[in-house]
């Protein structure tokens, strides 16, 4: 499938300090910090693309970059050949932005005058505006309470109704900015799974879903990049997330039958650090930690297969999410 | 093109409904502006009774401090507007947190900032007619009006005076604080324009000051209109006011485009 969405050594800094103090006192020199860093993904066309990455790593800037509400300094940002820098206005009919601040609305008004105001500003007329209006409350389960006034909305009626907003002008592309930050778990896996099947499934929209829930991210995410400190620490289906952190690899492998002379050949296999055996015939568990090496496996299964032992599995053992981002954003993962 | 101009009118259309639906929900402050009015019309026909009638308010013609000063501070209303609205939808947006979220969507920046006059100059035509009719109801005569003059003056006062509120939209954008003009024109237009008394009153060098303001050649214009004169007498504040708009009107656009574009860069759009 072709690259929908394709961002090329994005670079982004920002002042340390704003303000005419600081400019004069470095005689109008502006000290800037770097916030992305030759940051380079793309994401296919009806694909959920996550972001991930610690607070400050850059996850927001891209998302705002792709909003047209900041600039970058270098790189470019392309939706469907569209130009950021070049085509703003046009740019933002592909995207929605759910950014789900929920002071993003006008309180004093109700669900409904909101997104009449949302979709006008997106361009549509009456007749489409109420047509989408009913579609998109619809589809949030917000239709009964549309007309109550945003200030007597709960978190979660609150986090619908910016998704609701982002899809009001039926965008290609929707940014989801902590879709489910601020909501109780019940609404939040309703929410999950809205994305998936409606966004994603039904309507074939391209999700680009930046959040700190890893499990959510892991659930829901195609691929997932991990940013860290403004670079892309990792790329990769969530399952192979694994092998980006440097991690020892993890292997339980049942064969038929284990000797003395299995183990020595399988001790002296190079990477690996550590083997325990449990069980017996003919179910021998071996559970293996291997140094994350080219061809490790490979030769750890030749020596276990040698002199006709039967190898009946080799399964990975999975590590929770959390730990591989917190080894793919530590300052450990630059020196592996 | 047509399509265009189309989609612009209905989005200056949500945003006029969106101001006057969040200010009435502020009831009793959108009732009590009102009452304001009508005690100021009260305020300046008493305090009228305390000075002369002139030829100095009346434009050679002599006329009462309450028809000179009614009249003015009706329409300096028109530039309050334009000097609070285009900045305070800035303002608000960023104190609302919803700027970002207005921004996201295909408008331009100058037009979500401009849009914001609609409901403003509306309300303040209102405003001005209120305080029209209740100093109709203190004596103030309009048999004199010369409407062409006054309308004309109008515009020029509004498009004279709109390239300031602009600019200091792009204040707020880019300093984030209370921009300058808005306080300093607002009370200078008190002092300098000769809202409550005639500008020849002021010291020569004040005068000259004065001379330099939009709304003391729009405030001249429509005095001169409301006692029956033509606009080639009026021509001098004519010439002034459209060579005003010609040139801070693009000035504006782009010192706003300037600072938004520098936001931009250094990601304090959103901030306040």
């Amino acid at each position: 499938m072709a690259d929908f969405i394709e961002v090329d050594k994005l670079t982004k800094t920002f002042p340390t300090a704003l303000g005419i103090v600081p400019w004069v006192r470095n005689l109008g020199r502006v000290e800037r910090r770097t916030a992305l860093d030759h940051v380079s993904f793309s994401v296919r066309r009806g694909e959920l693309f996550g972001l991930l990455g610690a607070n400050g790593a850059g996850k927001s800037t891209i998302l705002r970059i792709l909003a047209g509400l900041v600039v970058a300094d270098r790189g470019t940002v392309r939706v469907d050949g569209i130009d950021a820098r070049t085509s703003p206005l046009e740019l933002r009919r592909k995207v929605g932005l759910c950014c789900t601040d929920e002071r993003s609305f006008y309180y004093r008004l109700s669900g409904r005058l909101n997104l009449e105001y949302f979709g006008a500003l997106a361009g549509l007329d009456a007749a489409r505006l109420r047509e989408r209006i009913a579609d998109v409350a619809r589809a949030v389960d917000l239709t009964g309470d549309l007309d109550r006034r945003f200030d007597a909305f709960s978190s979660g009626m609150r986090q619908r109704l910016g998704i609701a907003r982002a899809l009001l002008a039926d965008p290609e592309v929707l940014i989801l900015d902590e879709p489910t930050r601020a909501v109780d778990p019940m609404h939040a896996a309703s929410i999950r799974a809205f994305v998936r099947d409606e966004l994603v499934g039904r309507r074939g929209k391209t999700v680009l879903l930046a959040t700190n829930v890893l499990d959510e991210a892991w659930e829901l995410c195609e691929r997932i990049a991990v940013l860290r400190r403004g670079r892309i620490a990792a790329i990769a289906p969530p399952s192979e997330l694994d092998a980006y952190a440097g991690a020892p690899l993890r292997y339980a492998i049942t064969i038929d039958r284990s000797d003395a002379a299995l183990l020595d050949r399988t001790r002296a296999v190079a990477g690996l650090l550590d083997l325990q055996v449990a069980g017996d015939a003919p179910n021998v568990r071996l559970e293996v930690v291997l140094r994350p090496e080219p061809h490790a496996l490979t030769e750890l299964l030749r020596a276990v297969s040698a002199n006709g032992v039967c190898v009946s599995s080799v399964r990975p053992q999975e590590r929770r999410p959390a730990e591989i981002f917190a080894d793919l954003v530590t300052e450990q993962s630059d020196e592996r | 093109m047509n399509a265009e101009f189309a989609t612009a009118g209905r989005k200056v259309r949500a945003t006029f409904l969106r101001d006057a639906r969040l200010m009435m929900s502020y009831r009793l402050a959108f009732l009590l502006e009102w009452f304001a009015i009508v005690a100021s019309v009260a305020g300046l026909f008493f305090v009228s009774k305390l000075v002369p009638a002139s030829s100095a308010f009346g434009g050679g013609r002599v006329a009462s401090y309450f028809e000179y000063a009614v009249v003015n501070v009706a329409f300096v209303t028109l530039q309050t507007a334009a000097l609070q609205s285009f900045e305070n939808s800035i303002r608000n947006e960023q104190v609302y947190g919803t700027l970002e979220a207005v921004l996201s969507t295909p408008t331009s920046v100058s037009l979500v900032v401009l849009a914001a006059g609609a409901w403003a100059f509306t309300l303040a035509f209102i405003q001005v007619g209120l305080y029209l009719v209740m100093g109709g109801l203190f004596g103030l005569r309009f048999d004199h009006v010369n409407v062409g003059s006054l309308a004309v003056f109008l515009v020029l006062a509004i498009t004279a005076t709109v390239p300031l509120g602009v600019i200091g939209a792009a204040a707020i954008v880019r300093f984030k604080q209370g921009a300058p003009t808005q306080f300093v024109l607002s009370r200078a237009a008190t002092l300098l324009a000769g809202v409550l008394f005639p500008i020849s009153l002021l010291p020569f060098w004040l005068q000259a000051v004065s001379w330099t303001l939009p709304i003391t050649h729009a405030l001249n214009g429509i005095r001169g209109a409301f006692h029956g004169a033509s606009l080639r007498d009026l021509s001098p504040d004519l010439i002034w006011l459209t060579v005003a708009t010609l040139v801070l009107l693009p000035l504006s656009l782009f010192v706003f485009r300037g600072a938004v574009a520098h936001a931009k860069y250094d990601g304090t759009l959103g901030q306040y």
